[in-house]
C-alpha cells in the first residue's frame, strides 16, 4: 500500500465530492433543513391539534329512560374535577362539553350537529337484547343480568366525535367509580374498594441502566441507517458516477493501484458517512435543546470513557463494513441510477441484523458475536446498560474487522473484474461455466446452506425433532447440495468427491487416531469451557438433543455416527475442498474449511471442537487426497460419542489421559503425513 | 537494450451472450522503437482498443506477454503505468477540477517528482496554450480546450512511452488537425507514440511505422514506403484493402 496515493486520492475524492452539487444538497442540506423541519412541523401539528380539540365545544345529547341521573352524575363529577389534582383530571377539565335536546339523535350525530349521543339502557332492556344477539350468536361484554347501560355512540370516522366520545367516556368511568363509592358509603362502608390492598413497584435498574438500555437497544440501527443513507450518497456517484462520465478508465490507467484507489473511495464514503452521522447527532442534540424532541422522563444517559471508547471499538469497523458494502454496489453498477436501484434492498437487508438488539433475550455471549453487524447491535447495547462483555467484545471487534477487510479486497477485485470495467464482456468462468464457475461460486453454495440449516433448525416446527432434523440436515441440505452442485456444474463425481483409495498403512493410523483424537477434541472441548463457559441448561438440553433416550444402539449409529460421516465429509472435503483447492495454500484450507465445518454445527460452544474436528479431517483429506480415510474418522469419532455418550466422566480424565491422547494422534498423523497422496494446491 | 514496447503473441478472447468466445485479439507481436510513432490502423472492432487496453493494463491478457520500458503487464502492472500514458476517447476528464487541478493531479497520481509538479503544471499550462483557462472548470470548457487539457494530463508526469487510441474522433477538422499537431510535437521530443485510427490520412501524415491490423490479427507491419513497396500500391487505403482482402481469402 503506498499511503502517499491513498492520501491524494482521498484528497482528490474528498474535493470532487465537496463541489459536486447533487451530493451537497443531498447529504448536507437536506438533512439539515428537511429533518428540522418536519420536527417542527409534527410538533406545530400536534400542538395546534391539542389547542384545537381543547378549545372546541363539543355538543351531545342523552336518551333513554335514566337519562336524568346520568346528566345528574355527570354534572357532578365535572364539579369534582375541580378538586381534583392528578393528570386525567386535568385533561378532562380542559374539555368543555355541552348538551343539547335534538328531536332525533341519530341523525343529528349523522349531520354533525353534535359530536356523540349517551345511550342510557335499564337493566330489563339490556338483557333482553343480550337474548337476542345470544340467539344470532352475536358477542357481548360481560355484564351481570339487571345491570344498566350507558352506551356512548359516536362517529369514529370524525376527529372531533372520536376525540369526544373518549373523553366522555373517561368522565363516565369516573362517574362510576364515585357512585359506587357514595353507594358503598350509604351502606355504611367508608373506603375505597379499590384499596383492599395496595399495589406498588419498586425499579432496582438506575435510571443510566434504563436510559442505557433504550438508547442501546436502538443506537446500531440508528447508526447504520445514517451511515448508510448518507454514505449512499457519496458512493453511488465515487465510481458508478466516474463509470458513467467515463473517469474510471483515465483513473485506472493512472500509476496508482486498485487496491489504493479502492482504500481512498472507501475512506471518502466513511468519511462522509461519519460526518453525516455526526451532524444528525448534533442535529438530534439541537432539537433536545430546543425542546422539538422530547426525551423520555428520567432520561439519563450515561457514558464513561472506557465504554464511549469500547463502542468507538466496534463502530469504527461497522463503518468500515458499510463503506465497503456501499463501494460495491457502485463498483458493481453500470450508472449512478442503477446504483440508486440496488442501494434499497440493500438498505432493508442491512438494517435486519442491526435489530438484534431489539429481540429479547440475546446475548453476546452467543452464536450472534459471530454475525456481522448483529454482534455490534447487542454488544452496544450490552456496554450502554453497563454490562460490558470484555471477551465478546473482543471477539466481536474481531469478527467486524475481517468482515471490513474481506469486503475491502472483495472491492478491490471487482474494479479488477473486466465484466465490470468493460460490462459488455462475460468473465471466462461466468461463460463457460463447469468447473471455473463452480470455483467461484462455491462458498456461495456453502452461505446459502448454512442458511437453510439455521433457518430449518431454528423456525420450522415439523422438523424439531432429533431424526428429522438430522435427515432434514444431512440428506436434504448436505448431499441434496453435493448432488445439485455435481450436476450444475457439469463435475466428474470421482474427482470432485475425491474418492480415491489411500495406501492400507493410512487406515491403520486411522484406526488409532479414532479414539485419540476423540479425546484430544474432548480436551478442546474443556479448554474451551473454561474460557467460555456454556450454560448448564443448555449443555443439559444439548446432551438430550444429540442423544435422545429410548433410542436402539443401531439407529443411533446411523443418525449420528454414519449418515453426518459420509453426507458431511463428501460435502466439506468433497466439493468444498475441491472448489477452494486451487485458491488458498494448504493453511488457508485447513483454517477456513475447519472453521466453515464448525460453523455449521449452530450452537456457539458446539463450533469450537467441532472446527477442530473440521480441521483434523481437512488435513487428513489434503494428505491423502480422499474422503474416505477421513469418513472412517468422522463415523468413529462421532460412535465413541454414542457409545460412552453421557457415561463418560470427564472429570475423572487427568490432563495425561489427554497428553496421552494427543501423542498417539500426533503419530497418527505424521503416519498419514509420511504416506501421504496430496492433490494439488495453490 | 530491449525495445520500449514489446509485444509477443499478445492475446485475449472475450465471452459474449450472443457470439460465445470472440478472439478480440489473436496472438499480435509487434515492437515499437524510441522516439517512433507506431500506428495501429484498423476498422472498427478490428482489436486496436483492446490491445491498447492491454497496454495500458486495464484488461488482462489471455495469453502471450507485454513489455512497457521493461516492465511486464501482468507482473508489474504499476510500473508499466508509471511510464505510460493513455489517452482515449474513453479517459474523460472530471468535469469539477480546473485545468490546473487536472494536470497537478495526475502529476502527483503517477508520481511525477513531489518538488517539481508545480513547474511541471505551469510549464504545461503554457505548452498548450490553457494560460487563460487554467483556473476554470473542465465542465466550462468547449470540447476543444477539453481535448487539449486531455493531453496536457497524459503527458503530466511527463511519460516514456504515449498512447493514442483514436485520439481525433469526433473532433472537428481543426481540433483534429491540432492533435495530429501535438502528437508530431511529442514525437520531436523523443516519446515512443503507439497511435491507433481507422483513418487512413492521419496514418499516413503521423506514423513511422504502420501495423495492419484486422480481425485481432496484425496482417503487415512496415513504413509506409516499405507498404507501398510490397504492395506496389500507393495510396494507405488501397495497401489496406489489399491486405485485408489477402487476410480474408487466406482465412
Amino acid at each position: 500500500m503506498n499511503w502517499e496515493l491513498i492520501r491524494l486520492l482521498f484528497l482528490h475524492e474528498a474535493r470532487m465530492l465537496v463541489r459536486a452539487r447533487r451530493t451537497v444538497v443531498m447529504a448536507i442540506v437536506l438533512p439539515a433543513i428537511i429533518m428540522p423541519l418536519m420536527l417542527y412541523a409534527q410538533k406545530y401539528s400536534a400542538d395546534r391539534r391539542e389547542r384545537l380539540l381543547t378549545g372546541t365545544i363539543y355538543r351531545y345529547a342523552i336518551t333513554g329512560e335514566f337519562a336524568d341521573r346520568v346528566r345528574l352524575l355527570i354534572d357532578q363529577t365535572r364539579k369534582s374535577l375541580s378538586d381534583a389534582q392528578d393528570d386525567e383530571s386535568g385533561r378532562l377539565r380542559q374539555f368543555r362539553f355541552v348538551e343539547t335536546a335534538p328531536a332525533d339523535v341519530r341523525a343529528s350525530l349523522g349531520k354533525h350537529e353534535i359530536q356523540f349521543y349517551i345511550e342510557t339502557i335499564t337493566g330489563g332492556e339490556a338483557d333482553k337484547s343480550r337474548n337476542e344477539a345470544s340467539n344470532t350468536q352475536e358477542a357481548e361484554p360481560r355484564r351481570l343480568r339487571g345491570v344498566p347501560v350507558i352506551n356512548v355512540v359516536y362517529s369514529g370516522d370524525r376527529i372531533a366525535s372520536d376525540v369526544a366520545h373518549s373523553r366522555m367516556l373517561e368522565l363516565l368511568r369516573l362517574a362510576r367509580q364515585r357512585d359506587s363509592l357514595a353507594l358503598l358509603a350509604g351502606r355504611g362502608v367508608a373506603a375505597d374498594a379499590k384499596d383492599i390492598f395496595a399495589v406498588e413497584d419498586a425499579n432496582v435498574a438506575t435510571a443510566g441502566q434504563i436510559t442505557g438500555s433504550l438508547v442501546g437497544r436502538f443506537l446500531t440501527l440508528f447508526l447504520v441507517m445514517m451511515m448508510l443513507t448518507g454514505g449512499a450518497v457519496a458512493a453511488m456517484d465515487i465510481i458508478a458516477g466516474e463509470k458513467e462520465r467515463g473517469t474510471l478508465e483515465t483513473l485506472l490507467t493512472s500509476a496508482a493501484g486498485r487496491q489504493e484507489i479502492v482504500a481512498a473511495k472507501q475512506l471518502a464514503i466513511t468519511s462522509v458517512a461519519l460526518v453525516i452521522t455526526l451532524l444528525q447527532g448534533l442535529n438530534f442534540f439541537l432539537y433536545v435543546r430546543l425542546k422539538v424532541v422530547a426525551l423520555p422522563k428520567n432520561f439519563e444517559l450515561q457514558l464513561p470513557t472506557g465504554m464511549a471508547l469500547a463502542l468507538l471499538l466496534l463502530f469504527i469497523p461497522l463503518a468500515a463494513t458499510i463503506g465497503s458494502v456501499l463501494l460495491m454496489i457502485s463498483a458493481y453498477a453500470k450508472t449512478y441510477k442503477e446504483a440508486q436501484m440496488y442501494f434499497f434492498p440493500v438498505y432493508l437487508i442491512s438494517l435486519v441484523p442491526s435489530l438484534a438488539s431489539v429481540m429479547p433475550g440475546i446475548s453476546l455471549r452467543s452464536a450472534i458475536a459471530l454475525v456481522p453487524v448483529a454482534n455490534v447491535s447487542v454488544a452496544a447495547r450490552e456496554i450502554l446498560m453497563g454490562r460490558p462483555d470484555v471477551m465478546m467484545i473482543g471477539v466481536t471487534f474481531a469478527v467486524m474487522s475481517v468482515t471490513a477487510a474481506y469486503l475491502m479486497r472483495a472491492s478491490a477485485r471487482l474494479l479488477s473484474r473486466e465484466d465490470i470495467i468493460v460490462p459488455a464482456h462475460f468473465e471466462a468462468a461466468e461463460f463457460l461455466g463447469g468447473a471455473a464457475l463452480f470455483q467461484k461460486r462455491v462458498l456461495r453454495w456453502f452461505a446459502l446452506m448454512w442458511v437453510v440449516t439455521f433457518a430449518v433448525a431454528l423456525n420450522v416446527p415439523v422438523l424439531a425433532t432429533f431424526r428429522r432434523q438430522l435427515l432434514f440436515n444431512e440428506i436434504v441440505v448436505m448431499m441434496g447440495a453435493t448432488v445439485l452442485i455435481l450436476k450444475v456444474y457439469r463435475l466428474n463425481p470421482i474427482e470432485m468427491l475425491s474418492l480415491r483409495p489411500v495406501r492400507p498403512v493410512v487406515w491403520i493410523a486411522i484406526l488409532f487416531a479414532i479414539p485419540s483424537s476423540y479425546l484430544t477434541t474432548l480436551g478442546v472441548f474443556q479448554l474451551v469451557n473454561t474460557v467460555m463457559p456454556a450454560p448448564q441448561q443448555l449443555l443439559e438440553r444439548f446432551a438430550e438433543d444429540v442423544i435422545p433416550k429410548g433410542m436402539p444402539t443401531w439407529q443411533l449409529l446411523l443418525y449420528i455416527a454414519l449418515l453426518p460421516a459420509v453426507c458431511e465429509e463428501l460435502a466439506f472435503r468433497g466439493i468444498l475442498l475441491n472448489g477452494l483447492r486451487r485458491k488458498l495454500r494448504p493453511a488457508g484450507l485447513i483454517l477456513g474449511i475447519g472453521l466453515i465445518f464448525g460453523l455449521f454445527h449452530v450452537m456457539l460452544y458446539r463450533i469450537a471442537p467441532t472446527a477442530v474436528l473440521g480441521i483434523i479431517l481437512t488435513a487428513i483429506a489434503l494428505m491423502t487426497g480422499s474422503v474416505l480415510p477421513g469418513m472412517l474418522l468422522h463415523a468413529g469419532n462421532n460412535a465413541l460419542g454414542v457409545v460412552l455418550g453421557n457415561d463418560l466422566n470427564l472429570y475423572v480424565l487427568r490432563s495425561w489421559h489427554f497428553l496421552a491422547a494427543f501423542t498417539i494422534f500426533g503419530l497418527s498423523l505424521f503416519i498419514i503425513y509420511r504416506n501421504r497422496t496430496p492433490l494439488p494446491t495453490r | 537494450m530491449s525495445a520500449p514496447v514489446l509485444v509477443r503473441n499478445l492475446a485475449k478472447a472475450f465471452y459474449d451472450e450472443g457470439r460465445g468466445e470472440i478472439k478480440a485479439v489473436d496472438s499480435i507481436s509487434f515492437e515499437c522503437h524510441e522516439g517512433e510513432i507506431f500506428g495501429l490502423l484498423g476498422a472498427n472492432g478490428a482489436g486496436k482498443t483492446t490491445t491498447l487496453r492491454m497496454l495500458s493494463t486495464i484488461l488482462a491478457p489471455t495469453s502471450g506477454t507485454a513489455t512497457i520500458m521493461g516492465h511486464d503487464v501482468v507482473h508489474d502492472p504499476e510500473g508499466v503505468r508509471k511510464n505510460l500514458g493513455f489517452y482515449s476517447a474513453t479517459t474523460a476528464l472530471y468535469p469539477r477540477l480546473t485545468t490546473r487541478e487536472t494536470i497537478e493531479f495526475f502529476a502527483r497520481i503517477n508520481q511525477y517528482p513531489s518538488k517539481r509538479v508545480p513547474e511541471r503544471v505551469e510549464y504545461l499550462i503554457h505548452r498548450f496554450g490553457l494560460e487563460k483557462y487554467a483556473d476554470a472548470r473542465i465542465e466550462k470548457l468547449s470540447s476543444g480546450m477539453k481535448q487539449k487539457v486531455s493531453v496536457a494530463r497524459t503527458v503530466a508526469h511527463d511519460p516514456a512511452i504515449l498512447i493514442f487510441d483514436e485520439p481525433t474522433v469526433g473532433l472537428d477538422v481543426l481540433n483534429a488537425l491540432d492533435v495530429q499537431e501535438t502528437i508530431g510535437e511529442l514525437r520531436a521530443e523523443g516519446k515512443t507514440i503507439i497511435f491507433s485510427t481507422h483513418i487512413m490520412s492521419e496514418a499516413e501524415r503521423l506514423c513511422d511505422r504502420i501495423a495492419i491490423i484486422h480481425g485481432g490479427q496484425i496482417l503487415a507491419t512496415d513504413t509506409l514506403a516499405g507498404l507501398r513497396e510490397i504492395t506496389g500500391q500507393h495510396y494507405l487505403e488501397d495497401i489496406f484493402v489489399l491486405f485485408v482482402k489477402a487476410g480474408q481469402e487466406t482465412v
